[in-house]
């Protein structure tokens, strides 16, 4: 795009879906991505620069963060080749960080998987850049924080086998460096009680 | 020395830069840009940091203009207003314009297709030393337009002023 790497997010229309429906529901979403990875950006967390958004074909043009690997696609590498503690427990502490930082601003991500946070080249500095933001929203509510975690442990324990330390560090990070974490958690371990919970907004 | 870029989303439009610096003239260009009778956005130097601003600009402008949402009334004074955090016009034309005793001009033009752009045309009118394009960041102002697209510490850490820069062009309308 102009010269730079760029990823561009077209949004499929969903012929199941009700016309209007569709056009307010991509309308929304992408205005809500934008929205979000801006204000990521203004607090200082990892996320794509945006380019240009088009109105009329609801599609984002964002920065391509070059040559970066997913975190699920790091996980699964460490995991063949066998180094699994070290560097997986500094990774959980980093992404443990950024999400405690992420909610701090009140952004609630939507969609927390490992595929969704991507690891700039080298991957050894353990640079995170967290992307696909189509379905966050803003919220200081504890209760939708909580729900953010439990996407990301659901998504964690069923694509990761043997991940459940690591996601503790995680969390234990993420309680260290949030100052408002102490409702988060508790909220996390009542959704873990209550089941898989489905959150209702947008 | 100048540059010309297509815009891929408009595969049938190129923007040009022209960078010129010790323009005398700048009050009698800013007059004919307003009463339409020279060609191109007169742009202060001094508020952009890279080309791709501009020509992220441009892009958004022309896609405008194309479907007809266009804030201001010419698809050069669209460039300018797209470069202002602000959605203030005026204040933009202000900010991002050029004014009376600036000494470098930044002239960007947008033509269709592989019409030949007039370049002897504009730099005839500027009295003043046409430069390549690599000397604008010297002429970039950091401290002012960190302070215009308010641009905070943290945000440093993780891209460049540019990366603030062309966020904030971007999704000004979303908000």
């Amino acid at each position: 795009f102009l010269g730079r790497a760029a990823v561009a997010k077209l949004r499929v229309p969903k012929r199941y879906r009700h016309p209007a429906l569709e056009e307010r529901l991509s309308r929304r979403r992408m205005a809500q991505e934008a929205r979000s990875l801006l204000r990521c950006r203004r607090a200082g967390i990892p996320a794509p620069v945006v380019y240009f958004v088009d109105y009329v074909t609801n599609s984002i043009y964002l920065e391509d963060i070059v040559d970066s690997i997913t975190v699920q696609d790091h996980i699964y590498s460490v995991q063949k080749s066998g180094n699994d503690t070290s560097d997986l427990h500094k990774l959980a502490e980093k992404m443990g960080e950024l999400l405690a930082r992420m909610h701090d601003e009140d952004i609630i991500h939507g969609d927390l998987t490992t595929a969704n946070l991507l690891l700039r080249p080298p991957t050894d500095s353990l640079d995170l850049v967290l992307i696909d933001f189509g379905l966050s929203f803003i919220s200081g509510l504890p209760e939708d924080k909580g729900v953010d975690l439990y996407v990301l442990e659901k998504a964690f324990i069923s694509t990761h086998p043997d991940t459940e330390a690591m996601f503790q560090v995680l969390l234990k990070t993420y309680a260290a460096t949030s100052k408002k974490s102490g409702p988060v958690i508790k909220k996390l371990d009542e959704v873990r009680l209550r089941g898989r919970k489905r959150s209702m907004i947008g | 020395m100048e540059r010309t870029h297509r815009l891929e989303l408009f595969p049938e439009r190129s923007v040009t830069l022209l960078l010129f610096q010790h323009v005398k003239n700048a009050a009698a260009l800013r007059k004919k840009a307003m009463e339409g009778s020279m060609e191109g956005a007169l742009i202060n130097p001094a508020m952009i940091v890279d080309p791709f601003q501009i020509l992220v600009a441009a892009n958004k402008a022309v896609h405008l203009q194309k479907i007809g949402k266009m804030k201001t009334r010419t698809l050069y004074a669209e460039i300018i207003f797209s470069l202002s955090p602000s959605n203030n016009i005026s204040d933009a034309f202000k900010k991002f314009g050029i004014s009376d005793s600036d000494t470098a001009v930044l002239i960007v033009l947008v033509v269709d297709g592989d019409k030949n752009v007039n370049l002897a045309d504009i730099t005839s009118q500027v009295e003043g030393q046409q430069v390549s394009l690599d000397e604008l960041p010297q002429l970039t102002d950091t401290a002012k337009v960190k302070k215009m697209y308010k641009v905070t510490p943290q945000e440093e850490k993780i891209g460049t002023l540019l990366d603030s820069v062309v966020c904030r062009m971007s999704t000004k309308d979303v908000l």
